[in-house]
């Protein structure tokens, strides 16, 4: 079948099998590969991507579903070469250690802070929820993201208080 | 790598009805030994696709044509009147079900069971409707919707039916649809509004995890109900109990409606205790 989809701003027409998954599609086939595989079956969230403006799992979206739909993955991100707020409070606060989570989990805290600007440390415990870090870096990422909301003052960083 | 299938996404109720039919009379033409794996192989419905396309991945479902559910017109979104009640059409995601402000005002129960399922990203995806229709024991919404005494409409090319949720579960992974019928309508009664109530649900973490066990209690006009999930082959609905009640009335009737069994997930006696350890706080905790 013939798709159409927007991703990251440009258009992409491709033929696709139905049984394709949109994150094969993504990974394979436009070869955006920011977007990871982990499980393949909605556990760990490293697929996350925002599809029609919502986050979902890409492993457990067909291609052929995403046909005249926007998509964004964690390459666009990053606008004209710099880290977004989100990318650069990761990177600030070690928040990234193998990378594997990062792409998806950066989409979800995207989503989170959309909905919430100024998330709570139980909010943003439950907004990653759906994404794993096999490090285990939570108390980074979670810190990440309180300063990517603007919540940790000067000074705070590396204490332990905010979690 | 998913097996390989044919993929349609039908516009018309009818044009969707016609490819029920045909699977339908597929696995009629095949021997009965047969025809349980004729209907696996035939098609399978997709909305949010967070069960069915896991279970393709898994090789457990093998359908040659996959029917995406989500563009037939009039298969999404969710209305309330106090007329026809709450009617949760089978496109609807779980957060969309999330943001209604009819579900949060007037049934919070349903809210709290949906605030309970996966993760947030699933729940973009997942429908309420596939969480029952997929019926595992272990659903998280039908413990809602058995308290508040909703009703499945399904529908086929021969006609429609009604029947309340308490008769949809008929084991694990089976429903009360036929082959060439699909869950057109989810309807919570307007009786039901303003039943205070909660759910809880064991896991073995505090983020997203499928229900070791759970338990939902709704209070209404003097009755309280229980939906209890992960405790028997389907989920449970035990209703006719009274308020005032002594307690361990409440306990003893759940007891009497579930047959839990020893898995990897816990052990029977363990699920025991966990019900009645959730029927005593819910029912001092919901006042």
């Amino acid at each position: 079948m013939r798709i159409r989809v927007t991703v990251n701003g440009d258009v992409y027409e491709r033929e696709v099998e139905e049984n394709r998954s949109l994150l094969r599609f993504l990974r394979e086939d436009l070869g955006l590969t920011g977007t990871k595989e982990g499980c393949g079956a909605g556990e760990c969230g490293a697929c996350t991507v925002f599809f029609k403006g919502k986050t979902v799992n890409a492993c457990m979206v067909l291609a052929v579903e995403a046909d005249g739909s926007e998509i964004e993955t964690i390459e666009g991100e990053a606008e004209n070469g710099k880290l977004s707020a989100i990318q650069a409070a990761f990177d600030r606060h070690h928040a990234i250690q193998c990378g594997f989570c990062t792409g998806g989990m950066v989409m979800s805290v995207r989503e989170l802070l959309r909905r919430n600007p100024k998330p709570s440390v139980d909010q943003i415990k439950e907004g990653i929820e759906g994404n794993f870090c096999r490090c285990t870096g939570y108390q980074q990422i979670i810190e990440a993201v309180l300063d990517a909301s603007g919540q940790l003052g000067p000074g705070a960083k590396g204490e332990l208080k905010y979690v | 790598m998913l097996q390989r299938f044919k993929y349609a996404a039908p516009s018309t109720r009818a044009e969707l009805l016609d490819m029920l039919a045909e699977r339908s009379s597929a696995a009629e033409r095949s021997s009965a030994a047969e025809r349980s794996s004729a209907l696996e192989r035939s098609s399978a419905l997709l909305a949010g696709g967070t069960d069915l396309l896991v279970n393709i991945r898994a090789g457990v479902m093998r359908p040659s044509l996959v029917i995406d559910l989500k563009k037939v017109a009039g298969f999404s979104g969710i209305t309330w009147s106090e007329a026809e009640g709450l009617a949760i059409r089978p496109a609807v995601t779980i957060n969309e079900l999330l943001r209604e402000d009819a579900v949060v005002a007037r049934f919070p129960l349903l809210a709290d069971c949906a605030h309970d399922l996966a993760s947030y990203q699933i729940r973009n995806r997942a429908t309420v409707a596939g969480n029952v229709v997929n019926a595992s024991p272990c659903s998280d919404m039908a413990p809602a919707l058995l308290c508040l005494g909703a009703r499945a409409v399904l529908s086929s090319a021969r006609g429609r039916r009604e029947l309340p949720f308490s008769e949809f579960f008929k084991g694990v992974k089976k429903t009360a649809l036929a082959a060439d019928e699909v869950l057109e309508l989810i309807v919570v009664p307007a009786s039901s509004q303003g039943a205070r109530g909660a759910y809880k649900k064991l896991k073995r973490i505090a983020g997203h995890d499928l229900g070791i066990v759970g338990v939902a209690l709704s209070k209404k006009d003097g009755l309280i109900r229980l939906g209890i999930s992960s405790s028997a082959p389907t989920p449970v609905l035990v209703d006719g109990l009274r308020e005032g009640e002594d307690v361990e009335a409440l306990v003893a009737a759940a007891a009497k409606a579930i047959s839990p069994i020893s898995d990897v997930r816990c052990s029977k006696e363990y699920r025991e205790f966990m019900v009645e350890t959730f029927v005593k706080r819910l029912a001092r905790e919901v006042a």
